[in-house]
């Protein structure tokens, strides 16, 4: 039942900015993650929040209350760390019921509410184990516990999955979602795995060297991205720096715009207010780029024709690499077309970038 | 079934091949290296211990000498404990906050305050008696006093404690700390419930430590203790110098050699299995 407001917030160490002007506001129930590079400020930004770090500038309120300098222990909340962080010499049960212990919770209470909890993460054999005596998996499930049992105001996860195997992050993650959407609480998490970002997300804020550089939906995100950064960050992309030729408006009133680079003529997702005649530079995702038989849309002018010049079976895709009259485009093939393009080397093929979107380039803006 | 039976009979096989495998002329002179040593190490002890159970006058064994231990000897035997057990507490009472601030806060000049802090090891023990009787003399008034041994043996033995429990300190990760605050602890619960116990093997090092030097201490015992603060290992000194040694003195000796042995081993035992276990000294 909070609503998580960061205005402005700021973190120097030193000569280092880690974060840098960070706002967000983040809705009562939201699940929102950090998602950028290592050292772009995620942790230090969820810290700011638990209060283990205390901003430079800037402030973060809870509701209507003002958290700058109040004590990480007066803030309730609760923090998955990536090292699940159980203490080693307690039981799993004791663990759990560490928060509500140094709250002064009536004993009777306490255990009420550790069994609740431990039934939650489907440990409740495991009660009296040591941390120790438990897999990565598990452990991290009692952490959750652990963290849920004192019924915080706003969930924290540090990358709690980035220690374990990949088919047990892909379980985890969801159990986590499902803990969240059960409890209804507001959840904030950091994580460098986009997959991870885009499968548990409401909303995604993209860092890059401590500030946001685009906050939105999956869909935001990986269909208009706002930067150069973001575009590259998220999935693969085939930049291609040119110029606005042109604007076509599409069936539903919405705007597409004309980027063009020697011979090859793109249509792409207007995400900035280009202007004609401007540098801009346009992203193309490898796998939406169709490869056509020979006489399908023989008039339409985004159709480009290229020469293959390297193709690798990469199992459920394959990957060409072709050249358009010196611009180099990734295509990246599934289905079963794929298995026809082995052995394309040297042939020429036309192909079609059907997911596009540009941003004013702004590299060339500066030289 | 059939082919775990099978894997069990493979087992057993490698198992009596293994006994007269070539190595086992090494495994034997390794065992023998290792016992010459121990043995190397008990000797002085064990001579002490024969000679104590000697009966006086020559011929056969007794245990005539050990009646002086619950004798004459009781006093200073008590009086050890209670100085080794006194000083202990006060070096865990300074040591653990200090080590706690030196490790987690920015103190400038560290380094030379440690230096400073461990001086006493540094210290030939004569020059540091010399300095503890000028001292506790001329400034506290307190020389031949029951205060004045404690004070000195807290002067020396204060490094001891302090060193392991900053080492184990330094290891501990913050995370354990910081976890328990986001679960609601203040400062002081964060501490006493989970670092503290988590810092077991760097105490319990630092009490065994203590204990060992201080219970056996003479060397500045002899220069600050006096007459109504004789130690059991000042006594032995003394009765050695005085009486040549007997049997009586050496069953004193064997027998603090036997409470500092027990004593190592129970407290491994008792705070081996809550706190050491999984650490390099178990
Ligand atoms: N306590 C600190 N003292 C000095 N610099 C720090 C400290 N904590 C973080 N930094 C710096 O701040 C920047 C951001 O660090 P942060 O840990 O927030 O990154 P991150 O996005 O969590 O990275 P990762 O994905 O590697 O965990 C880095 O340049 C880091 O070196
Ligand atoms: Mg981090």
């Amino acid at each position: 039942m909070t609503r998580v407001q960061l205005v402005n917030v700021t973190r120097r160490f030193g000569q280092t900015v880690a974060v840098d002007r960070f706002s967000a506001d983040i809705a009562d129930g939201e699940f929102i993650t950090l998602l950028g590079p290592s050292g772009c400020g995620k942790t230090t930004t969820l810290r700011m929040v638990a209060g283990l770090v205390e901003p430079s500038a800037g402030t973060i309120v809870f509701d209507d209350q003002v958290m700058n300098g109040v004590p990480t222990n007066r803030r309730n909340i609760g923090l998955a760390f990536q090292s699940h962080a159980l203490f080693p010499h307690l039981s799993v049960a004791r663990n759990v019921a560490f928060g509500l212990e140094v709250k002064g919770r009536p004993k009777s209470d306490i255990r009420q509410r550790v069994d609740e909890m431990l039934a939650m993460v489907e440990l409740s054999d495991y009660a009296e184990r040591s941390p120790a005596q438990l897999s990565g998996g598990q452990q991290q499930r009692v952490a959750l516990a652990r963290m849920l049992a004192t019924d915080p105001r706003v969930l924290l996860f540090d990358e709690p999955l980035s220690a374990l195997d990949r088919n047990l992050r892909d379980t985890l993650k969801y159990s986590i979602l499902d803990l969240q959407r059960r409890t209804k609480k507001t959840a904030i998490y950091v994580t460098h795995d986009q997959s991870e970002a885009f499968a548990i997300s409401d909303r995604i804020f993209v860092m890059n060297e401590g500030h946001i550089e685009q906050a939105g939906s999956q869909l935001d995100i990986y269909l208009r991205p706002q930067s150069e950064f973001v575009a590259n960050f998220v999935g693969d992309n085939n930049p291609v720096h040119g110029r606005v030729t042109g604007f076509v408006r599409q069936d539903d009133g919405s705007r597409l715009v004309e980027v063009t680079s020697g011979a090859v003529r793109l249509l792409a997702i207007d995400t900035g207010g280009l202007k004609q005649g401007e540098a801009a530079v346009a992203f193309v995702r490898p796998e939406t780029i169709e490869v056509l038989e020979r006489v399908e849309q023989s008039n339409n002018p985004y159709v480009l024709e290229g020469t293959v010049e390297q193709v690798v079976f990469e199992g459920p895709t394959v990957r060409l690499m072709v050249d358009v009259d010196g611009t180099p485009l990734l295509v990246e093939v599934g289905g079963l077309t794929r298995l026809s393009l082995i052995g394309a080397d040297r042939k020429r093929i036309r192909i079609w970038p059907r997911e596009v979107s540009a941003v004013r380039d702004r590299t060339t803006v500066a030289a | 079934m059939a082919v775990s039976t099978t894997s069990m009979a493979v087992e057993r096989q490698q198992e009596r091949r293994q006994l007269f495998r070539p190595g086992l002329v090494f495994d034997a002179l390794a065992h023998a290296y290792i016992w010459f040593w121990l043995a190397i190490f008990a000797l002085p002890f064990l001579a002490t211990l024969f000679y104590s159970l000697q009966q006086v006058g020559g011929g056969g064994w007794s245990l005539d000498a050990y009646q002086y231990v619950l004798g004459s000897f009781r006093d200073n035997l008590i009086l050890s404990f209670e100085t080794t057990v006194a000083t202990i507490v006060i070096n865990l009472l300074i040591a653990i906050p200090a080590a706690y601030a030196i490790v987690r806060f920015p103190i400038p000049g560290k380094s030379f305050l440690l230096s400073v802090l461990n001086m006493s090891l540094y210290t030939p023990a004569a020059v540091m008696g010399v300095s503890l009787v000028i001292a506790y003399a001329f400034l506290f008034h307190i020389p031949q006093t029951l205060v004045g041994l404690v004070a000195a043996y807290v002067v020396g033995t204060f490094p001891l404690m302090l060193v392991p429990i900053i080492v184990a300190l330094r290891d501990l990760p913050g995370v354990f700390e910081e976890a328990a605050r986001t679960l609601g602890a203040s400062r002081m619960q964060s501490f006493f419930r989970i670092e503290l116990p988590l810092l077991g093997p760097g105490i319990s090092a630092g009490i065994l430590l203590t204990f060992v030097i201080i219970f056996n201490e003479f060397l500045v015992t002899l220069f600050i203790a006096g007459p109504a603060t004789t130690t059991a290992a000042l006594r032995v000194y003394n009765l050695t110098r005085t009486a040549g040694f007997q049997p009586s003195t050496a069953a004193l000796a064997s027998t603090m050699q036997i409470v500092s042995f027990l004593v190592v081993l129970i407290f491994f035992q008792v705070f081996g299995s809550r706190y050491l276990k999984g650490t390099y000294l178990i």
